[in-house]
């Protein structure tokens, strides 16, 4: 099964590969998997046009410069640019076959998206305090539906990765296994791109415009 | 540089390079390290133009959003390693479209609503 070449030609190259890419169905699947990001870059695609289209209709509300703390965003950008690199070396020592560096790494990886998210709330929870709901203004509605879209990605993402840490102990590095931990790192690294265009757009965004 | 890969090469035809498939395993994670490092340093340049307000506000605007397409492809190209497939990495074909599509949904919003129609 493992051995069976898409063509002749390349066979010999096929020996070389990692084992998920081995697999010819767990490879179909990382291929199905960046369809997925393919479909979720339209999704955030249409919210970024939502929110620069909606970014000045601030109705009676606050305007980004008001609600906007670059403190607050810096932190969970330093946060979610770690953890991409965390998920990075967890792949890497899954390459070098290192199971124990790969779980210390990924859980890591899951520390860091909780502290990010927890952040993320407590932002939203304190903009809802003053009187800063989605309802004050189209530009808020914009703003916590594209944040919000973000930040369930990474909910979604940590509760992926602790599925994944269970597996990791219970089954230890099997084809399955590398491919389900290759496409998650596929998924958060895809979230931080998202989070870097959102602090640039949105956070610096609302100091310049 | 060995015989897989030129066998591998003769399988790709003409046009179709750049979804060859490219895999590496280092030793030691270095490229992880200097993505990261890079991913910092775009971070905090993007940050102190941002608060020290080096040029006109709609030009640093573009400055910025460059920093931060740089830093997509550092993270695509280092971290996701965009490149690795089984056979032919066919999928950077709609991953390139995606992000053209998206580009356009952006910028064209953005564009017609710069027009001062009833809505605007």
């Amino acid at each position: 099964m493992s051995s069976h070449a898409l063509d002749g030609k390349a066979k010999a190259s096929h020996q070389e590969l990692p084992p998920e890419f081995q697999d010819q169905e767990e490879s179909i699947k990382i291929t199905g998997f960046w369809l997925f990001i393919v479909t979720d870059v339209l999704i955030f695609a249409s919210l970024f046009a939502t929110y620069a289209v909606l970014v000045n209709r601030v109705a009676a509300g606050p305007t980004p410069a008001q609600v906007f703390q670059l403190n607050t965003a810096l932190i969970e950008t330093l946060i979610l640019l770690t953890s991409s690199f965390t998920i990075g070396i967890a792949i890497w020592a899954m390459r070098q076959n290192r199971q124990r560096m790969v779980s210390w790494w990924l859980a890591l990886t899951v520390l860091l998206g909780m502290a990010f998210v927890s952040i993320e709330l407590v932002e939203f929870a304190g903009d809802v305090a003053v009187g800063w709901g989605w309802h004050t203004s189209a530009f808020l509605s914009s703003f916590f539906l594209l944040v919000a879209a973000h930040g369930t990605h990474v909910t979604m993402g940590i509760i992926w990765a602790v599925a994944l840490l269970f597996q990791l102990r219970r089954r230890g590095l099997t084809t399955v296994t590398r491919r389900k931990l290759y496409t998650f790192s596929l998924y958060w690294h895809f979230l931080d791109i998202m989070w870097v265009f959102i602090f640039t757009v949105v956070y610096l965004g609302g100091r310049l415009i | 540089m060995h015989g897989g890969d030129e066998q591998h090469e003769t399988a790709m035809e003409p046009g179709f390079e750049f979804i060859r498939p490219r895999f590496e395993a280092p030793k030691f994670p270095m490229h992880q390290v200097w993505g990261y490092v890079a991913s910092l340093v775009l971070t905090f340049g993007a940050l102190w133009m941002t608060v020290n307000r080096i040029m006109n506000p709609s030009v640093l605007l573009g400055v910025v959003l460059a920093m931060a397409v740089a830093q997509a492809a550092l993270q695509l190209g280092v971290f996701m390693h965009v490149r690795e497939s089984r056979g032919p990495a066919w999928h950077l074909v709609p991953l390139g479209m995606a992000f053209a599509i998206g580009i356009g949904l952006v910028g064209m919003s953005v564009w017609i609503m710069m027009f001062k129609s009833g809505v605007s």
